[in-house]
């Protein structure tokens, strides 16, 4: 930990204040029937920071609080009674409280909040149950004094109900506020904090989320319970009334008022506990009354609590009198990123560094779905391997298996990394083994700043580590935004720091999900750099992605996945010429089927201008498209080109961001979702009931649509309209999904991805029925990942590449084809030199 | 014999209340993300309507029709005007915000009718003898009533469109939103729903325990065990956990202390989460990257 200079002061802030206060109740200037409630409020600052601190840096909202405070309190009688020095009180006190909560923190971890919340309930009804029965030791109802306890150390003696006890609680006060301040700029909140805000991500980088929550509860309870001893010396007699359910109530309360998670809060919480009962009756309303209007008025209109409220523009007004105005986001470009673009494979492999990865028969089977099928992969440290294939490929399923992100699922086969086996590693060794992985996402923690994200990759910070994130934040172009939170900044700067995340502490490997997924040309060029400088420091890279040139720019060798399996290997200028591959992104069709000849002229719908982002990301830029009557509208493109935005957008059901939707008089547009998107859990006949239910559809109506649409059904679901969806095979379900679509009886169906998943021969069953529903009149739109297969089955294609449509005509004219496919992978501008290639 | 027979029909009378009140519970999570903690304390201020309209001649059927409607009309009362505003999703913010009402209305109850326990009438009085032992009546009735209720319940999901609508939010509320189902009608019919079936369940408590302001809050946490049990999520969850805590809560006072009864409920609890966290009937969830 570092100690710098603002960080001492903030920590004796706490002293200084309960030195001052001290001074006051010495002085006289505090009455002395006011003396009790400042020592009372500072025992509950205590327990507010303590309730407060574990919500906010570890998610874990206890109502089990109250428990360990009367633990303390009874500590203290118990200890008074059988002649305990003050420190075996505390002491005994303070282990009960870690022991017990660092249990419920490592049973809570397993279980969601609500059941945290359940599992603190239960541990303070218990604890109440008990000390109600147990009544040789609590005196029951009755209660039992604190007469007094020595020190053993010769400290004095301090009696039950004393000043001087009052003294201890606000002293005690001070140094807990004092130890807090450190605490909340170490290494061990950022890594609670990476545990609570992202617990898959966290175990990449080495954190296991039970231990900390362990830990951080543990911590907690101890000082609750010390609390609670200081409770017992204060009041000088503990019964059980003030442990109530309610008191718990009352902490939340408290805690959500001063300000989750922050140290000041958490003295405005303590404070409001105290004077509560003198509020209320200033105020003429009974205590639970306010107590309840305080935690309803605070969520609804200050969901961040009061200091937090407070402190915000006193800090910008502070700033802006003090200093120079925040930095504005940093520029993507640093001028030293801005080298030329080096050619592909600038750094050479030279084929003889050892294997340093090595997957043999690896297959990942979730249920009876195998996601990934004895795939055999191995690679060099001297390599940067690439996996391409389509959607559904197994690609993230082979990464995870590496980094051991398998969830429930069932993996076999061998893996080794590095000379040993990996598979019996747990997530959270593998980054110690030395493997750091990106995410397709950029799962960030987003409650650190930049400089934490990475920071909390370490245990105990130093100054050194503080000074190798900096540097290392600044070889990627984030220096600028370190005091930033990840979600104020743009997707490709957050990629940037994912990445960031995974190189600190220099790994032997680095897996990257997709890293050129939503990234703009010049993001991806800086990107490229970056793995050949990471390349050329000999690091091993395993990365999968779909945008192909930046892909193949970096990669010195190409492995090509579908369905689970390995279909064909080269380097990235030879391995497109393998027609498996090649087929696997583009699809084989053999002949045309028969589209209706005739196209109306009227149009239906109409995009103009359309552009639509994802938290800076941008998925749609700039589309015009116009779908006339009965016409088949094919939209091809890559995945994360667009389409699935593209089709909420034509539904209706997704708002563009900008750019206008107009339709032809009152049109009814249906949507079949990309993965069918059925409800599971409800039968066939459910699914189209509820479908139809929406659209105000009831009663005879909807029966008689109902035996409509499931004679258009193929008679195997015929047979079982009342066998829940989740019992159909892939194709089934998407025949499910384009029925659950028709029964509205739309004039315009949009399909997103029908053939996603499904065996060829399944896929033209699909097609053919989407063919014949325009022969009936309906116009279609299709949104379609192999361009062969558009081309094959629209009247009209059109080419979406990274949002914007690149390429657009009719399937039959001969031109039209390689063009559509130059758009396809590069888009429109680059078109004429990739074709080449191609 | 006769007397574990006696503790069994109690408790599962007591289970039958618990599984009412637990499926309430769920149907409003399941819909609404929202833990309802308030649910207790808005059934209790149904409970003192039902008890002043005795009070005035009323029978006591329409005094429990009152009940259900009164309870039902706050709980919705509540959700339009604070819980709603919170925005959805909001799993912490709800509950807590529920808990504020909940100590608002219970202080209103006290504040209006006083905390010195009221009786509530039994609907049914007397007892009938069955191997040797006397049954009470009103136990058998609370048991016929909740099942009946259930029943309903259980129709309405299986067997009816709005009852499939429902289970479809539940199951997936962005592809509900896409096929174009009214969240928001939706959800209000769910708290409805869940709001009654808390009255109801009150209403066959109520002549056991007495009344007082507070006198739900016991139920409403053993209701909380039996759905945690059951697994949060499933309905028939609710109704065997809360049948199951039911009986063993009456064992416990029985056969141990009535004073660790909760001790007994809540400990064998948290040990079958411990070795099934996602609950008997619950599933298992899985974060995708």
């Amino acid at each position: 930990m570092v100690f710098n200079r603002s960080l001492l002061a903030k920590a004796a802030l706490g002293p200084a204040a309960g030195a001052v206060l001290m001074a006051f109740m010495a002085s006289g200037a505090i009455p002395a029937y006011q003396m009790y409630s400042v020592a009372l409020a500072a025992i509950y600052t205590i327990v507010v920071l303590s309730v407060g601190l574990l919500a906010g840096w570890s998610g874990i909202w206890s109502v089990g609080h109250p428990a360990f405070f009367a633990i303390g309190a009874y500590f203290a009688a118990y200890g008074s009674g059988h002649g305990w020095s003050l420190e075996t009180v505390v002491l005994g006190a303070v282990v009960t409280g870690t022991v017990l909560g660092a249990f419920l923190g490592y049973a809570g971890a397993r279980f969601s909040m609500l059941y945290i919340a359940l599992l603190t309930l239960a541990f303070t009804m218990v604890t109440l149950e008990l000390v109600n029965r147990w009544s040789s030791v609590t005196g029951g109802d009755q209660g039992v004094a604190v007469l007094q306890l020595r020190s053993s150390l010769g400290l004095g003696t301090l009696a039950g109900g004393s000043t001087e006890s009052q003294y201890l609680a606000v002293g005690a006060a001070a140094v807990v506020l004092a130890l807090a301040v450190p605490a909340a700029a170490s290494g061990l909140r950022m890594r609670l904090v990476a545990a609570k805000s992202h617990p898959l991500a966290a175990r990449t980088i080495g954190i296991a989320p039970e231990a900390q929550s362990a830990l951080a509860f543990a911590v907690s309870a101890a000082f609750t319970t010390f609390a609670g001893v200081l409770l017992g010396l204060i009041t000088g007699f503990v019964s059980p009334d003030p442990f109530s359910l309610n008191l718990g109530i009352a902490l939340i309360a408290a805690c959500v008022l001063g300000g989750v998670g922050t140290i000041i809060g958490a003295v405005a919480g303590g404070a409001y506990l105290t004077w509560n009962p003198s509020l209320s009756s200033a105020v003429g309303l009974p205590q639970p009354v306010v107590q309840g209007l305080v935690l309803v008025g605070v969520l609804l209109f200050l969901p961040g609590g009061v200091v937090p409220f407070l402190s915000a523009p006193l800090r910008s007004a502070l700033r802006r009198v003090w200093r120079r105005p925040a930095p504005t986001p940093a520029k993507p470009n640093p001028a030293a990123d801005l080298a030329p673009r080096q050619p592909a494979t600038a750094t050479a492999a030279t084929g003889e560094a050892a294997v340093v990865l090595r997957l043999e028969h690896v297959s990942v089977a979730y249920g009876g779905l195998k996601a990934l099928e004895d795939a055999s992969v191995s690679l060099r440290q001297d390599e940067v391997l690439a996996v391409i294939g389509p959607n559904g490929a197994g690609k993230t399923t082979l990464l995870n298996a590496v980094s051991g992100l398998t969830g429930n699922g069932r993996v076999s086969g061998t893996v080794d990394f590095a000379g040993g086996s990996l598979l019996k590693a747990r997530a959270t060794a593998r980054r110690r083994l030395g493997i750091g992985r990106t995410f397709q996402h950029a799962e960030v923690f987003s409650e650190l700043t930049v400089a934490e994200n990475v920071l909390c990759t370490r245990r105990w910070i130093t100054a050194r580590d503080r000074a190798d994130v900096a540097r290392l934040l600044d070889s990627v172009g984030l220096a600028d935004v370190a005091d930033r939170r990840p979600g104020e900044l743009p997707f490709g700067l957050q990629k940037r720091l994912d990445l960031a995340r995974a190189m600190a502490e220099e790994p032997k490997l680095l897996v990257l999900d997709e890293p050129f997924g939503g990234l703009d040309a010049g993001e991806r060029a800086l990107l490229a750099q970056q793995i050949r400088r990471l390349h050329a420091q000999g690091t091993a890279v395993l990365v999968i992605d779909h945008v192909l040139d930046d892909l193949f720019s970096v990669a010195h060798r190409v492995l090509a996945f579908d369905f689970g399996r390995t279909i064909g290997e080269g380097t990235p200028d030879t391995v497109l010429d393998n027609p498996e591959v090649r087929s696997s992104y583009l699809g084989t069709v053999g002949g045309r089927a028969e589209l209706p000849e005739r196209v109306g002229e009227r149009s239906v719908l109409r995009l103009s201008g359309v552009g639509h982002t994802y938290g800076g990301v941008v998925a749609l830029r700039d589309v015009d498209l116009d779908v006339r009557e009965g016409v088949v509208l094919g939209i091809a493109g890559a995945n994360g080109a667009g389409k699935s935005t593209l089709a909420g957008i034509l539904h209706g059901s997704l708002k563009p961001a900008r750019g206008s939707r107009e339709t032809g008089g009152t049109v009814r547009t249906s949507l079949a979702p990309e993965g069918r998107a059925l409800f599971k859990t409800l039968s066939l006949r459910e699914n189209l009931e509820v479908a139809a239910y929406a659209a105000g559809i009831t009663g005879a109506p909807l029966r008689e649509r109902l035996a409509e649409t499931t004679e258009w059904l193929p008679p195997r679901l015929r047979d079982r309209m009342s066998v829940p969806a989740a019992g159909l095979s892939g194709g089934e379900q998407q025949m499910l999904a384009i029925a659950r679509a028709l029964i509205v009886k739309p004039d315009v169906l949009i399909v997103d991805e029908p053939a996603l998943g499904l065996a060829p021969a399944l896929v033209d069953e699909v097609y053919d029925r989407l063919v014949r529903l325009a022969h009936d009149g309906l116009t279609v739109v299709l949104l379609e990942q192999l361009l062969s297969r558009a081309m094959s089955v629209c009247h009209e294609v059109a080419v979406l590449h990274e949002g914007s449509v690149a390429a657009q005509g009719r399937p039959g004219d001969p031109s039209f084809a390689a063009l559509a496919e130059a758009a396809y992978f590069s888009g429109a501008r680059e078109t004429a030199a990739t074709t080449a290639r191609l | 014999m006769s007397q574990f027979l006696l503790v069994l029909v109690s408790g599962v009378a007591s289970g039958a209340v618990y599984g009412l009140i637990g499926l309430g519970l769920v149907i409003i999570y399941r819909a609404t993300d929202v833990v309802n903690f308030a649910m207790a304390s808005l059934a209790t201020l149904g409970l003192y309507v039902a008890v002043s309209l005795r009070d005035q001649g009323v029978a006591t059927v329409l005094g429990i029709v009152a009940a259900v409607t009164i309870t039902v009309v706050a709980g919705l009362l509540v959700r339009e005007t604070v819980i709603r505003p919170l925005g959805q999703g909001q799993l912490f913010s709800a509950l807590v915000v529920t808990m504020g009402v909940s100590l608002v209305v219970e202080n209103i109850a006290s504040s209006v009718w006083g905390d010195e326990p009221k009786s509530f009438p039994n609907l049914v009085n007397g007892t009938v003898s069955w191997s040797g032992a006397a049954l009470p009546v009103q136990s058998l009735v609370t048991i016929a009533v909740a099942a009946v209720a259930m029943a309903v319940v259980g129709y309405l999901f299986a067997r009816t469109t709005l009852g499939s609508a429902m289970r479809a939010v539940a199951e997936n509320a962005e592809t509900a939103r896409v096929v174009g189902l009214g969240a928001q009608r939706l959800a209000r019919i769910a708290w409805a729903l869940g709001l009654g079936l808390a009255a109801l369940a009150a209403c066959l408590y109520a002549p056991r325990s007495g009344l007082v302001p507070t006198a739900l809050v016991a139920p409403l946490f053993r209701a909380f065990a039996g759905i945690f049990l059951g697994g949060l999520t499933s309905m028939y969850g609710a109704v065997v956990g809360g049948l199951t805590v039911g009986v063993l809560d009456n064992l416990a006072a029985n056969y141990a202390s009535a004073s660790l009864r909760d001790t007994f409920v809540f400990s064998f609890t948290v040990l079958v989460l411990l070795i099934r966290p996602q609950g008997i009937f619950g599933t298992r969830t899985f974060q995708r990257v």
